[in-house]
């Protein structure tokens, strides 16, 4: 932000802000770079990967880190092993009619192909998915978030074997050297993932979280006698269905002094009573700004609505 | 409007296009018909305008994870690879990839190397014992000499099959590897490419001085060409890995990495064919009892058609 501000600004206040290096002329010449408007707020820490569509929109996809991919790369490993196992048992059968030679030929090369080319065949075929991935809700996407092509799925795959190291005993995989590039790197790419320029993204159904039910007759009441001209602004109304959304996990208690947080300078302002309940009164806020102005309006479908909202 | 009228309004939708999702998954679009598919893309639009003004609509934060999923499962299924396609394959591996090979300088250095230190190491194991016996090691060296130590015969069909197999699983997966190694601290490829090569020469020129001399010549000759040049193409690709991490051309590190990767993927591609190749012709034309001179052709016709793939087509595709 600071240094947004010295590129921004003129001469003489870069040379103000040497003189005098207190915390305050920052502060206020990092407002000023913003034309006092709020700051934007920090990067999310957490691990999402934001892709803008063709249709100019932009979603976020939940990256896949190593204990996401660990599971589904297990079930691959188990698939993997199970096959060879069915191709062992069919091609020992050819031993009885004594094609020995293609019998063991067939098993050798299935093998070959399983331990080079499984992920690369699937994930070219299913649209970057493993059987372990789909289980899981994993897909391989490009950094783009486009869908990956046959050669990235294949190459990605191949080079598994770096990451792989350090191969101990009789080849038993420690995956170290891929688990220390994921973790250094931003995305949770691995070495493979870096050359072909993929990255693995999370892509479960979630379940549609609506509205939260809060018909009771003491709640539609209150929020009646709430004066008409006030409407929270937009991030009270963000404020209201996070706190709704999770009022019912805390004690009566713990809602009253989370609520006040809010509630009390919020009832001054409206003229309230001081010993209105915090907690009611941001929930007949919400009720009136998601559901109804008046129950007359509510009326029309009040429980359907609310119930369809928690399904 | 209020946000519980709109989510009213639109679930039907967006379940929609879920369950359109599922289908898609699971049957893919041709057997969809067309009227889904176009219903699919409008309601995903029409999910893409929802999520883009959520933040307008002040839908709660749950709804908004809820799009972004349903909207990135879409997209997924909207937006899809070429898959496979012969022609472009075919036009990669036999117009670019041989116009690339030529004036690919990385892979003339792993050719040049590999070569030079082969001969090197070559003309070291042929002179003296010792370093030898350094290189291949006590065991391994006796072990070869016992299994050199009968003159062919030629193995019965089921053997060679087999053993085609083997190579290819051995073989291929060493070629493999040499290619991914490439990839460790950038010159791993350099190094991968050197100890393949010291040790080759080493026992060849080993093997040159000891009485099983004839029957090794016999056994090595035929496959020799296609297996060596592959080992040649994988780890020239692997440090054209490698070495786009050192030396990136202006570009981004990461960047340098990928591009270099779409280069040596068909590479390494032809390599493994290369040594699919060679393993049939291990396993079927070298242990059998033919004369040498008929596996000196072979050697001889399997070089030139490599030098044609190279020089001749890399020269055409140049044009």
């Amino acid at each position: 932000m600071v240094s947004a501000a010295l590129l921004v600004e003129g001469p003489e206040q870069r040379l103000d802000l040497l003189q005098s290096p207190n915390p305050s002329a920052l502060a206020a010449l990092a407002a000023a770079a913003n034309n006092g408007r709020m700051p934007k707020p920090p990067r999310q820490l957490d691990s999402r990967y934001e892709i803008a569509t063709p249709e100019n929109i932009a979603f976020s996809y939940v990256l896949a880190g190593p204990f996401r991919r660990l599971p589904a790369f297990a079930v691959d490993l188990l698939l993997r092993a199970g096959t060879m196992f069915l191709v062992f048992l069919v091609c020992t059968s050819f031993f009885a009619i004594g094609a020995d030679g293609v019998g063991l030929s067939v098993i050798l090369v299935t093998w070959f192909g399983l331990s080079w080319f499984y992920g690369g065949f699937f994930e070219t075929v299913w649209n970057g998915q493993t059987p372990g991935k789909r289980l899981l809700g994993l897909r391989v996407l490009t950094v783009e978030g486009q869908p990956i092509n046959a050669l990235q799925a294949v190459l990605r795959n191949v080079l598994r074997d770096v990451d792989a190291m350090p191969i101990v005993g009789v080849g038993i995989p420690l995956y170290v050297l891929g688990l220390v590039v994921m973790a250094a790197t931003e995305r949770f790419q691995r070495l493979g993932d870096l050359a072909c320029g993929t990255i693995v993204v999370v892509e479960k159904r979630r379940v549609l979280g609506g509205l939260v039910r809060v018909n009771d007759a003491e709640v539609i009441r209150f929020s009646q006698s709430l004066p008409i001209e006030f409407s929270p602004n937009r991030a009270m109304a963000h404020a209201l269905s996070v706190y709704v959304a999770r009022r019912k996990l805390f004690s009566a208690a713990r809602r009253y002094e989370i609520a006040s947080t809010l509630a009390g300078p919020l009832g001054q302002r409206l003229g309230l009573p001081a010993d209105t309940n915090p907690d009611l009164l941001l929930c007949a806020l919400y009720y009136r700004k998601f559901i109804a102005d008046r129950p007359g309006v509510e009326a029309e479908a009040p429980s359907e609505i609310a119930e369809a909202a928690q399904t | 409007m209020k946000v519980a009228q709109l989510l009213e309004q639109r679930r039907d939708g967006w379940r929609d296009l879920e369950s359109l999702c599922l289908e898609l998954e699971r049957r893919g679009p041709r057997r969809m018909g067309a009227a889904a598919v176009s219903r699919f893309a409008s309601l995903y639009r029409a999910a893409c305008a929802d999520l883009a003004l959520a933040d307008a609509y002040q839908l709660p934060p749950d709804t908004v994870g809820y799009l972004h999923a349903l909207v990135g499962r879409a997209h997924n299924q909207l937006y899809r690879s070429q898959t496979f396609r012969f022609r472009d394959w075919s036009h990669e591996m036999f117009v670019e990839l041989p116009r690339r090979m030529l004036s690919d300088r990385t892979l003339w250095l792993a050719f040049v190397i590999f070569w030079g230190a082969f001969g090197l190491s070559m003309w070291l194991g042929y002179a003296s014992r010792p370093y030898a016996e350094q290189v291949i090691g006590e065991v391994t060296m006796a072990s070869m000499e016992a299994s050199y130590s009968a003159p062919l015969v030629g193995r019965d069909v089921d053997t060679n099959t087999a053993m085609t197999g083997f190579y290819v699983l051995n073989n291929a997966g060493i070629g493999l590897r040499c290619f991914a190694g490439g990839l460790l601290l950038g010159v791993g490829g350099l190094f991968i490419t050197l100890s393949n090569a010291v040790q080759l020469g080493a026992v060849f020129g080993h093997m040159l001085t000891v009485p099983q001399r004839d029957n090794f010549l016999q056994f090595v000759t035929a496959h020799g060409p296609f297996e060596l040049t592959a080992i040649v193409f994988a780890s020239g690709a692997g440090m054209r890995l490698g070495f786009s991490l050192i030396s990136t051309g202006g570009l981004e590190r990461m960047a340098s990495l990928r591009r270099a990767a779409v280069l040596a993927g068909p590479m390494v591609a032809a390599a493994v064919v290369l040594f699919c190749l060679a393993a049939v012709i291990e396993g079927f034309v070298s242990p059998s009892a033919a004369p040498y001179v008929l596996k000196a052709a072979v050697a001889v016709l399997t070089a030139l058609l490599l030098a044609f793939y190279v020089v001749g087509l890399g020269l055409a595709a140049r044009r």
